[in-house]
């Protein structure tokens, strides 16, 4: 129904008002790609790396390479999100710099527990020559409860302000596996991470994307 | 006592415009039109009475060099519009 320039009941009023404020609800939709996208990418590397530790091969690259090379498409996911956004939401500006934020301290952790590594190997090669076994302290132990305390952030405080379940859940998750990777052993820990970036993020987007879809569907039913 | 309510805010097309922009931070004129199923004749006319009531801001660009408008609600077009809102709760709940 086209809308005139008519003036109306205070209960047409009221209604409209309502009407018009979910639709613009119903418009802020996110597409979910990238959450999808980040989701399995995290999730296939920690099970690569945990085949080549179960294995006992080495694949000639670090699969985590993946992580950066995912960085391309998801610019590209990015600049086309936005140039397809017809409106901004209050919440937009707010959730694009959370995110690009823990992006940065994901490449300044990788970059921080490199050089901690770097500086804790001759400590341990040393301990190696004088005990004559390994240190109980292993470093790499520590990595994923380090990274699960970061991708537990931004998915829980997204989750609470979009007051989506999923990721809500998904990030509290997160945090529990951060902790229970502390006490168990490197295989666990790759389960763990894989276990949290399904749930954090890859259902969390299937979800989000299947909620856009039908946004899209509606709309379009609308305009026939 | 009731207060009249606003002229500019009290017609069917002007306040749809008014319950989405107030809904977002800002919108494209032709996402407006699609919520609006307005024709694009029209609803250019209530958006300019907006603009002169000061209720929104409109701010034309250019997207690969295809005229793009956008539209923002002001601090006096919340202001207007909550007032509006109260006013016709008040009309709702005492008539």
């Amino acid at each position: 129904m086209e809308l005139q320039d008519k003036p109306l009941t205070e209960k047409e009023s009221l209604d409209l008002i309502t009407q018009m404020i979910n639709k613009a609800k119903d418009a802020c939709h996110d597409t979910g790609i990238a959450a999808i996208m980040w989701g399995a990418v995290i999730a296939v590397c920690a099970l690569v790396k945990l085949s080549e530790i179960h294995f006992n091969y080495r694949l000639p690259f670090n699969i985590y390479w993946l992580t950066f090379a995912a960085v391309i498409p998801q610019i590209y996911f990015s600049i086309r999100a936005k140039r397809e956004r017809k409106v901004k939401a209050y919440g937009d500006e707010f959730m694009d710099y959370l995110w690009v934020g823990f992006g940065i301290c994901i490449f300044l952790m990788i970059y921080v527990t490199g050089s901690m590594y770097n500086e804790w190997k001759p400590v341990a090669d040393e301990y190696y020559k004088l005990a004559g076994h390994s240190s109980s302290f292993k470093f790499y132990e520590f990595n994923s409860s380090l990274f699960l305390l970061l991708y537990g952030l931004p998915t829980f405080v997204t989750g609470v302000s979009m007051k989506f379940k999923p990721m809500f859940w998904g990030g509290l998750l997160c945090w529990v596996c951060c902790i229970t990777a502390l006490y168990t052993p490197v295989k666990i820990d790759l389960i763990l991470l894989a276990l949290s970036s399904i749930f954090a993020w890859l259902i969390p987007g299937i979800i989000m994307e299947k909620d856009y879809r039908k946004a899209k569907k509606e709309l379009a039913q609308a305009n026939v | 006592m009731f207060k009249d309510l606003d002229p500019i805010l009290h017609s069917q097309l002007r306040l749809a415009v008014m319950s989405l922009l107030i809904s977002v931070k800002e919108a494209e004129f032709t996402f407006i039109k699609e919520k609006t199923n307005a024709t694009a004749g029209n609803l250019s006319v209530q958006v300019q009475k907006l603009k002169e009531a000061g209720y929104i801001e409109v701010a034309k660009q250019f997207r690969d060099n295809y005229p793009l408008t956008i539209c923002k609600i002001t601090k006096a077009g919340i202001k207007a519009f909550e007032e509006y809102v109260t006013n016709l709760q008040s009309y709702l709940g005492k008539g």
